[in-house]
């Protein structure tokens, strides 16, 4: 089961699960969505399961321990004669539970870095032996990882930082935390989920509901449409582009036709994935938070990235930005830097810092490579760069008497942003940094429209049906993107129609997937972008 | 209540704090806000606020705040 938009999943695997949890009484449901997730993760990993079994462990057994050791605390403060004496009895716990949890995280974290990147560290390790002149290399390690371990690792990392800060209680049921770190729906692709949001809802569930069932298939049909019919059509044009474009010299308008193509076939798999996973835990009653709001109506980067995989935006946030941002001594900078640059730019240099932290750990995230890592750079860039312009361009606009909400304005930025999300997206997928470089090279010296006009992009994978069948369905994401910037939920408005139309819309949707889905000679379905995490 | 309203109109000043309850949902406070913010109530109030503490529902409203400042007096 390589991927959500498989028939294995879809046709056999998710109906199978869906009829068992129907008939098993309400106390066995849980288990069935555990024994079905810990299926799952075996025919994904097979003996590499043993890695998840590790952290979820590891997270229970250290978040028991930090409750005991709370505990331990409040039994121990009424002994205390005055108020030094209580703090002392505090601090000596907390350093407690601050160790184990430091221990924890480390240990996990720390096998997520040797799974995933060790590879590359060794590799630029041996770069620069190389370069000293010395005459020996470590050989490349190889690791075969658990499915999900970047997601799941988060989730954990999350739920013991949470228990630890008081924020929720440590969970003393197995295998509901279990569950929670490894539903099915979730584990290859996210979103990372919060215990608090998640984990009781899941272990709480229902019968499946005939709204939940017909919203749920809704969903992952929309998803597929997206898959199959854009992302899976586009695929063959897209990798003709960024793996041939050196042999058969496209202009810098063909290179950034295919920035483009693929910003939106990266977003069709990743968010149409995540209209199935979602759907998928709709069926089971299951709320999963949405990970994806409408990116391209963003008007700035930073705006971009509270709408695009936003469960990961929000996890950096809380457990990276913040943390950096409120430790003592960045909070003195703040308070320093107030002082000195006033209130605009008094919290800059302390959030620049926590930015540079979050951004790494994002390039890091998304793939071991340099050109990720300068993914992550090119963001922190352009985000610290819009924090620091914003305060002058609002006194600007301000004495201007300009109105930032007139369309055209909004427009215009709309634009601006997804063009330079577009830029980004080319080093994100080109074959090292190196490469991405001289594809930028290409698309700023050599920027010609020439080829949108001889047919030459007509030549590369797509003809004019395809052409027109991906704008068929990108109008109707617009549409469905646009219902819900305007507060109207499509679905429910769907469900108000006579029973005709839900049926009609349904039955096309199927019939455009069967009909027009990229199947067949010539069609390479992309892997999941996200499954290796 | 008087002090932190004060805190709140040197940090952005466009804003009605006695009755919005919306600072964080309608991007009146964003997180460079919030960072000074933080900084200058710690200050003020000499507390220390952890950073579970900085979620929407804390710092929505003027009210919000006060009242996550008093507890957080009380906890010592």
């Amino acid at each position: 089961m390589g991927s959500y938009i498989s028939i294995s999943y879809l046709l056999l695997f998710l109906p199978i699960v869906a009829i068992v949890f129907s008939v098993v009484p309400k106390k066995i449901k849980p288990f069935v969505l555990l024994a079905a997730s810990l299926v799952f993760i075996w025919t994904c990993s097979r003996f590499w399961i043993i890695y998840w079994i590790f952290t979820t462990l590891s997270v229970y057994l250290a978040a028991l321990f930090v409750e005991k050791s709370k505990q331990k605390c409040k039994e121990a403060l009424p002994s205390a004669e005055d108020r030094e004496q209580k703090k002392a009895i505090k601090k000596q716990f907390a350093r407690k539970q601050l160790c184990v949890v430091s221990l924890i995280i480390i240990a996990n974290i720390g096998l997520l870095a040797v799974l995933r990147y060790s590879q590359f560290f060794v590799a630029n390790f041996n770069i620069i032996v190389q370069k000293l002149g010395a005459d020996f290399q470590v050989a490349l390690p190889k690791f075969a990882a658990c499915i999900g371990i970047s997601f799941y690792t988060l989730q954990a990392v999350s739920y013991l930082h949470d228990v630890y800060k008081g924020k929720i209680a440590a969970d003393h049921n197995l295998g509901r935390l279990a569950l929670y770190m490894s539903f099915f729906p979730i584990i290859m692709e996210g979103p990372i989920c919060r215990y608090s949001d998640t984990a009781e809802r899941l272990w709480n569930c229902e019968r499946i509901q005939f709204k939940d069932f017909t919203f749920g298939m809704q969903r992952i049909a929309f998803g597929i449409l997206k898959k199959v019919v854009v992302a899976d059509r586009l695929n063959v044009m897209v990798t003709s582009i960024f793996r041939e474009y050196q042999y058969c010299d496209y202009d810098g308008g063909i290179i950034f036709l295919g920035a483009v193509l693929y910003t939106i076939e990266l977003y069709m798999e990743f968010s149409g994935t995540i209209d199935v996973v979602i759907g998928s835990g709709e069926i089971f009653g299951v709320t999963i938070p949405e990970n994806f709001r409408q990116p391209f109506f963003s008007k700035s980067i930073t705006e971009f990235w509270q709408r695009w995989h936003i469960t990961l935006g929000t996890w950096f946030k809380d457990y990276v930005f913040y943390p950096v941002t409120m430790s003592k001594p960045m909070k003195k900078l703040t308070k320093n830097a107030r002082k000195k640059l006033g209130r605009n730019y008094g919290p800059m240099p302390a959030s620049i810092f926590a930015f540079g932290c979050v951004w790494l750990c994002n390039g890091l995230w998304h793939g071991a490579g340099w050109e990720f890592i300068f993914f992550g750079f090119y963001h922190f860039v352009l985000i610290s760069l819009g924090s620091l312009i914003l305060p002058l361009s609002t006194a600007l606009f301000k004495k201007w008497n300009f109105d930032r909400h007139k369309l055209p304005y909004r427009i215009f930025t709309i634009v601006r942003t997804a063009i330079l999300v577009c830029i980004g997206e080319m080093f994100f997928n080109s074959r090292g940094l190196s490469e991405g470089f001289k594809m930028f090279k290409v698309l700023v010296t050599k920027f010609t429209f020439k080829s949108f006009f001889n047919g030459a992009i007509f030549t590369m994978g797509m003809d004019r049906f395809d052409y027109i069948v991906i704008l068929a369905v990108i109008a109707l994401v617009f549409a469905v993107g646009l219902m819900k910037e305007k507060g109207i939920s499509p679905r429910e408005w769907l469900a108000e129609r006579h029973i005709c139309v839900r049926w009609a819309v349904l039955f096309t949707m199927i019939m455009a997937i069967v009909i027009f889905g990229a199947y067949g000679t010539g069609y390479i379905p992309i892997d999941p972008i996200y499954a290796n995490f | 209540m008087d002090r932190l309203i004060e805190i709140l109109e040197d940090i952005q000043p466009d804003a009605d704090y006695e009755t919005c309850t919306t600072l964080i949902d309608d991007h009146i406070l964003g997180s460079l806000q919030i960072i000074s913010l933080v900084a200058e109530i710690e200050d003020e109030f000499d507390i220390t606020i952890p950073t579970v503490e900085i979620k929407p529902e804390n710092f929505n409203s003027a009210q919000s705040l006060m009242a996550m400042i008093e507890r957080l007096e009380d906890e010592g």
